[in-house]
């Protein structure tokens, strides 16, 4: 049971999401099976993630900022 | 995409200096306010965590952004661009919890919530090069199968899903994610080792 909400948590981290009939970003499926505190500690994890991701990066871009340049045709 | 052989410096002057080029639709500009304004707007959108996935608000927003940046005439107040994108982002938090037919007293409550938060406070590590180069010296100590599953979500830059950057490493989905955790921890620990405060955060 831990294990399953660890993995659901991680699997939100990605900065992947589906897209809707207008191209807009889709919440991730997984996101939908968690609980409020699952939710809130999958934007905290996300939140660190993207400052790593971030601090790796040349320019300083996480795969949130690279996915929106890559939407806008970047 | 802006990468690593472009004339890029992370964000060291004030956000507001590149609006003029962000508004004549100079990607390599809004490339670098992104880069000093997403943890903050991320941040903003914290009280809407339990009910809305922030991630794909905030990707949604910073597309707006972009599309409304030419005709944003600033106020003269610090920030602005960012301000404006604290307010897009939460217009496109409140339209996800309609569409969720959320009770209206629940949306007004957490809207209120959000603008109790206000402005979040600058970050005050971002473009470190020293910082950089610690994480990568403890990314290269990983283990050959979690430094895999960090590279492909790194490199993938949210492009594709797990499941298929999973199959392209041969692993199960789960797998994967256990391999994403795991990396996840040992970076902390190994950062913890070496007293960087960004440990604590990733553990």
């Amino acid at each position: 049971m831990r294990d399953e909400r660890e993995a659901l948590i991680e699997a939100t981290t990605t900065a992947w999401r589906p897209r809707g009939p207008s191209a807009e970003p889709r919440p991730h499926p997984a996101w939908a099976d968690l609980d409020p505190a699952a939710r809130l500690e999958a934007h905290e994890r996300t939140r660190r993630l993207r400052a790593l991701e971030a601090a790796l990066h040349p320019n300083g871009l996480s795969t949130t900022a690279r996915a929106v340049l890559a939407r806008i045709g970047v | 995409m802006p990468g690593a052989g472009d004339e890029l410096v992370p964000v060291a002057e004030g956000v507001d200096d590149l609006l003029p080029a962000i508004g004549a639709g100079d990607a390599t500009a809004f490339a670098r306010w992104l880069a000093g304004a997403e943890g903050r707007l991320r941040d903003s959108l914290r009280s809407f965590a339990t009910r809305v996935d922030t991630e794909a608000v905030l990707q949604e927003a910073l597309i707006r952004v972009w599309q409304v940046a030419p005709r944003f005439v600033p106020d003269g107040r610090p920030d602005g661009l960012l301000r404006l994108a604290i307010r897009i982002a939460r217009n496109v938090a409140v339209s996800e919890l309609r569409r969720n037919r959320l009770d209206p007293v629940e949306i007004e409550a957490l809207e209120r919530a959000a603008h109790r938060d206000g402005l979040p406070p600058v970050p005050d590590r971002a473009a470190d090069p020293m910082l950089r180069r610690t994480i990568e010296d403890c990314r290269r100590q990983l283990p050959a199968r979690p430094a895999a599953a960090l590279a492909a979500r790194l490199e993938s830059d949210g492009a594709e899903p797990d499941e298929r950057l999973a199959e392209h490493l041969r692993m199960r989905t789960n797998t994967f994610l256990q391999n994403v955790t795991r990396a996840r921890r040992l970076l902390a620990e190994c950062l913890r080792r070496r007293g960087v405060d960004l440990a604590m955060e990733l553990a």
